[in-house]
């Protein structure tokens, strides 16, 4: 069963150049993928289609087989049943840790957002506001609100980039443990490749609004043709050299 | 092309409805003056261009470059003092420095006649003591200048003061480590990099000098604004005053593509090029006679803006007061704060509305309807008015002919013309303030909003709402100043039946009775005084 279909799709801003071009993808139903790409590749406004936050100049999007946009037709956002976890969080700055995740729910929501602080480990702060959080337990926030709707599909956009080294790697654990506890389709967008070899079970790979290479995360190192994945999978042998080599030293 | 035709039919919404009828409901006094132009000029305009065209253009040219070099001199200087160093009462100096925004400027212009015309109180004074005095002649162009300029720096002040204040300390330990002096920093560094508030500063100056009416008519300086005036009610000829308004909105548009030209890509992000260093200029301590010389400085602005008008304006208060103090004054003073309230509320409303419509129209193309409608700020009040006259001749006209239906009545003595005729005018004041604090939001909640499942409106209600509050209430008291300061407009469009306070202040000036106006001008500089201390404490309060 697939979670999410992708044919054809196209978006250009003021007529210039297409930002994401003519890209065709499917996603399995119960898959985390990611999306990796430099900055200015295309993936925030894929993602952004997909969510129906921007409108395709060409190409359909089908979540759960349903189409959701094509050139005749565009479903609302609030239609969609998708949930977005944003690079910045977007907490509501007024509202509280409990109003922030209850904010779209019209019933059971004390028993919801009870059960989602606690998979979240913030049972203890429901009547925090976002700024008395730390980035980590906002991003948990955010992952929780978006979690309350059960949405069909969850996107997150670049989840681990405001985190720094050290926190990222826990969070990212953390973060796929929820994913996978739940049961979610996932859809995140990275530009570290670590952040992809850690969570996803596939990967996409975009350059200059094209996808490039859409594999498993087992058949990332396996024939690669495309000189950007090249450097990429380069850089990062380089990388993981340099951290044994100075493991050994010590 | 194709692409955006195949998408009109899925992208056109009830939003991009909205936003062009209401834009287009906003803006018919520009397009009534656009196809008026087209009807041939009127009986008077031979009269016109032959005797008096040369003198508005001239006059109005000199206005604004004198104004322009003063406005910058004052607003720069003491915005440079107040951002740099740090003083005993510098808060109140502050505060004082804005008040000359609380005295309308042809308020300020009757004061300066009774201060130092003919028998003028200062004279008296000077007199009493001795003095021999050499008259300062005030009603000309000269006067006009001065005048307008201690009425107006408080725009270029508030813009520059910000910037200045927000200079990172880097830039200056950098300038220091190169050698500059102090001196050198100002004129090569701070300066430059302040100039897109400057400019912006000076482009509100230069609208106001265009709009002023009452100032300009007291002195007998013919500008195009009391020639519009003049042409329409002495002259008669409705159709002279369009096309004269015609060629001052050229002047406006040539304005504008010279403040565009100097702004150029001169937006410098001072957080940008300075990333590592976020604490901005420490102030320095003042004494000594650097001390006097900088208060002095500080002092002569607030002297001649506000509180010599001001001890003027009490002068003539105090002898007036037992023949103008009565229940008519409150009344009318209630008048012009109720006028204003409703005004300043439908104008942020609709302010509110046109941003939110173009957030929401999804053929972006169609945003341009809601600039159209914003572009009254810029279109002096006199034009808006002759604007709204021809519309409402043509309405009548039309009534009358086709359906043999009188509506004369409902349309030129009506409030809510004039209501209409500000809502046009102030709109632009409303809608840029919001519009800024709408972009420091971003967009990202109100999509998070959408994504758990509310509509447009209720995203607005829930959270676009609480986080704009402050935003809607400073834009709020900005329309209310100048709603209740507001003359040319008032004049053209007011029912018999209801006057303002700046209206009644005129109306005395006029007929010589500049004393009697002293009363209600005080009642509205206390008013507006008040609404500018309450912005003051809001914008202080919105930094903390």
């Amino acid at each position: 069963m697939k979670i999410l279909e992708i044919e054809n799709l196209s978006k250009s801003f003021e007529s210039k150049f297409e930002v994401v071009s003519d890209c065709t993808f499917n996603i399995e139903s119960g898959k985390i993928c990611a999306i990796v790409g430099e900055s200015g590749s295309g993936k925030t406004t894929l993602f952004r289609l997909i969510a129906g936050l921007e409108r395709p100049d060409k190409g359909t999007i089908r979540i759960n087989g349903t189409l959701m946009s094509s050139d005749k037709f565009i479903s609302d956002v609030k239609d969609r049943n998708v949930g977005l976890v944003f690079q910045d969080f977007s907490l509501f700055p007024h509202l509280t840790v409990k109003e922030n995740i209850e904010f779209g729910l019209k019933k059971d929501k004390d028993k919801k957002v009870g059960e989602l602080l606690e998979t979240i480990k913030m049972e203890n702060f429901p009547n925090r506001y976002p700024n008395e959080l730390s980035g980590g337990q906002q991003q948990r926030v955010s992952l929780a609100r978006s979690l309350a709707m059960d949405p069909e599909l969850l996107l997150l956009d670049e989840p681990f980039s405001s985190l720094d080294t050290q926190l990222k790697s826990k969070i990212r654990q953390e973060l796929r443990d929820i994913i996978k506890k739940i049961g979610i389709s996932s859809v995140f967008i990275t530009h570290d490749i670590i952040d992809a070899l850690e969570i996803a079970d596939e990967i996409i790979f975009m350059d200059n609004g094209k996808i490039i290479r859409h594999c498993l995360i087992e058949d990332v190192f396996k024939e690669i043709k495309e000189e950007k994945i090249q450097n990429n999978i380069v850089e990062l042998k380089r990388n993981a050299e340099l951290i044994l080599n100075a493991l050994k030293k010590k | 092309m194709f692409l955006k035709i195949k998408h009109f039919k899925r992208d056109f919404n009830k939003w991009t409805v909205l936003i062009v009828a209401v834009s287009l409901f906003l803006a018919i006094p520009v397009f009534s003056i656009l196809i008026s132009l087209f009807r041939g000029n009127g009986e008077m305009w031979e009269h016109i261009t032959t005797y008096f065209l040369f003198d508005y253009i001239k006059n109005s040219i000199i206005l604004i470059f004198g104004t322009g070099l003063l406005t910058f001199t004052i607003g720069t200087s003491s915005a440079w003092i107040i951002s740099k160093y740090t003083f005993r009462y510098k808060k109140i100096i502050e505060w004082l420095l804005f008040m000359p925004l609380a005295i309308p400027s042809y308020i300020v212009a009757y004061t300066y006649v009774g201060l130092i015309g003919n028998g003028g109180t200062f004279i008296e004074i000077l007199r009493d003591f001795g003095f021999s005095v050499i008259r300062v002649e005030m009603m000309n162009i000269y006067g006009l200048i001065w005048v307008l300029s201690f009425s107006l720096y408080p725009y270029v002040y508030a813009g520059t003061r910000t910037i200045f204040q927000s200079y990172p300390s880097q830039l200056k330990h950098t300038a220091s480590l190169l050698g500059v002096s102090n001196k050198k920093y100002f004129f090569t560094v701070a300066l430059p990099l302040a100039s897109p508030a400057i400019i912006g500063g000076l482009f509100l100056v230069f609208m106001e000098v265009l709009n002023d009416y009452g100032a300009a008519k007291y002195y007998g300086v013919s500008t195009f604004t009391t020639g519009i005036f003049r042409t329409w009610t002495a002259l008669e000829d409705l159709q002279s005053s369009i096309y004269l308004s015609a060629i001052l909105v050229i002047l406006v548009f040539i304005l504008v593509l010279i403040v565009k030209w100097l702004r150029g890509r001169r937006s410098y992000n001072l957080t940008q090029t300075n990333t590592n260093q976020k604490s901005t200029e420490n102030r320095v301590k003042i004494s000594g006679l650097k001390k006097i010389l900088y208060l002095g400085i500080l002092l002569i602005p607030i002297l001649f803006g506000f509180i010599l008008p001001l001890i003027q304006l009490v002068i003539w208060g105090i002898q007036t007061f037992d023949s103008m103090f009565n229940n008519d004054l409150i009344i009318l003073g209630l008048e012009s704060l109720s006028l204003g309230l409703s005004t300043a509320l439908l104008v942020v409303f609709l302010a509110c509305l046109l941003i939110y419509l173009s957030k929401w129209n999804y053929l972006k193309r169609f945003n341009i309807f809601s600039r159209i409608a914003t572009l009254g700020y810029v279109i002096p009040g006199a034009i808006i008015g002759v604007g709204i006259i021809r519309t409402s001749k043509s309405l009548t006209d039309l009534f009358s002919f086709k359906f043999d239906f009188e509506i004369g009545h409902l349309v030129y003595n009506s409030i809510l013309v004039l209501i209409y005729a500000y809502l046009f005018r102030f709109i632009a004041v409303a809608y840029n303030s919001i519009e800024g604090n709408t972009l420091k939001i971003g967009n990202n909640l109100s999509e998070s909003s959408y994504l758990l499942g509310y509509g447009k409106i209720k995203t607005f209600i829930k959270i676009d709402f609480p986080l704009l509050r402050s935003a809607l209430l400073s834009s709020f008291i900005l329309v209310l100043i100048d709603v209740m300061k507001e003359l040319p407009l008032t004049l053209i469009l007011k029912p018999y039946n209801l006057s303002t306070l700046a209206v009644r202040a005129y109306e005395y000036a006029e007929d010589e009775r500049v004393a009697e106006a002293a009363l209600p001008a005080l009642f509205l500089i206390f008013l507006i005084g008040t609404m500018i201390t309450l912005l003051n404490y809001k914008v202080r309060e919105n930094k903390q």
